[in-house]
């Protein structure tokens, strides 16, 4: 946290330095704030948390959003086609994680991810009922929900 | 051709709300009118972003944003009252 | 190629809408409706929201347009979730066709309280727990 003071701290120094007083000069700052510190601690050694975080945030953005295109192409495809073909259910996901912030990402990623909707969680945080579009292949579609619970593990340790 | 397409779009939007209209009418339990309720609270908000360009305005799209906002509390308050007490099927 | 990326995201965003309304009016049940509407109606609008930025380039209206767009991906989920759980929890049907349903076991409808089905599995002693 405090390199993340840091890093702001040498936004404004570079926009004070370039005379750029603008919403662009302030951000150019940032990024090159932001590269200079991460050059620093990883010259001296111990790669904290911040300039580690940056790069695992900006992925799960672009796979979040990736996630979403995805899932809109499948909607579309059901609703267009006829409905008959989907295989609806609603099973249960035991949770490796009881934390509450771990478990809030993990439902709203879900609810977004393609086919799958999160209803509800066990009241003592263990279990998150899901209701998927499609259970044939029940197992692959656990295996890709607890893909997706470790990378949220991963972002958020 | 700006023009063009945002008639386009303003004519998909009225398409999408008069079906969305009906699953309001017919919709046999609360919870499937408040959903329908909240798509037409988002297909108002494209409504506006698309007016805004159309008159060449910004303003426009702080109604956007204040429509999506108590769209999401009125979500909310349904689901609320549908939990704790008022008759399912009506 | 400002106006080419305007008009692609404003059409591309109100037919994902428009995708959305057709689910909400043809799909069989509660839920399955909801993921018409909430996931193409959150897509449409984030779309249409880009195209305004796009077309105004200036940057008040780039923040709206993000603070619109970051407001409406995040929030779906969650609106989505809580009808869910009060429309399951008020009783309402699913599709016929639907092949299992692990949540109604477990809930007590009544006291507001849902089981996870683990507890049991712990009340056993290690070694008579069963074999993974």
């Amino acid at each position: 946290m405090t390199l993340f003071i840091w890093n702001i701290l040498l936004a404004f120094v570079w926009v004070a330095l370039s005379g750029n007083f603008t919403g662009s000069g302030f951000l150019a700052g940032f990024i090159f704030g932001y590269l200079v510190l991460a050059f620093v601690s990883r010259m001296s050694g111990d790669m904290t948390g911040y300039t580690r975080k940056i790069p695992q945030v900006i992925g799960f953005t672009l796979f979040y959003l990736w996630e979403l295109i995805r899932s809109n192409m499948r909607v579309a495809y059901e609703v267009l086609t006829p409905t008959h073909y989907m295989r609806p259910g609603v099973i249960g996901l035991p949770l490796m994680t009881q934390s509450d912030a771990a478990v809030t990402l993990l439902a709203n990623l879900i609810s977004m991810t393609p086919g799958t909707l999160s209803i509800d969680v066990s009241n003592d945080n263990r279990m998150l009922y899901i209701h998927a579009m499609h259970i044939d292949d029940e197992d692959a579609l656990r295996a890709d929900l607890k893909d997706l619970e470790r990378r949220v593990i991963e972002l958020l340790s | 051709m700006i023009e063009w397409a945002v008639v386009a779009t303003l004519l998909i939007l009225a398409l999408a709300l008069v079906l969305t209209t009906a699953r309001l009418f017919i919709g046999p339990s609360l919870a499937d009118r408040v959903v329908a309720l909240e798509l037409i609270a988002l297909i108002a908000v494209g409504i506006m972003l698309a007016y805004a360009i159309q008159v060449d305005r910004p303003a426009f799209m702080d109604v956007a944003l204040v429509l999506a906002l108590t769209a999401f509390m009125a979500a909310v308050g349904f689901a609320r009252l549908l939990e704790r007490g008022g008759s399912s099927d009506e | 190629m400002s106006d080419f990326l305007t008009v692609f995201f404003l059409l591309t965003g109100s037919g994902l809408i428009l995708i959305g309304a057709i689910g909400a009016v043809r799909m069989p049940d509660l839920i399955l409706r909801m993921h018409a509407t909430t996931k193409a109606g959150a897509l449409g609008v984030g779309l249409m929201t880009v195209a305004t930025a796009v077309y105004f380039l200036d940057i008040g209206v780039t923040v709206r347009a993000l603070s619109i767009l970051a407001f409406v991906v995040l929030t779906a989920p969650i609106a989505a979730h809580v009808i869910g759980r009060a429309a399951y929890f008020t009783g309402a049907p699913l599709w016929e066709r639907t092949l299992k349903d692990e949540l109604g076991q477990n809930l007590d409808r009544r006291g507001h309280y849902l089981r996870s089905g683990l507890e049991e599995q712990d009340r056993l002693p290690n070694r008579d727990r069963p074999a993974e």
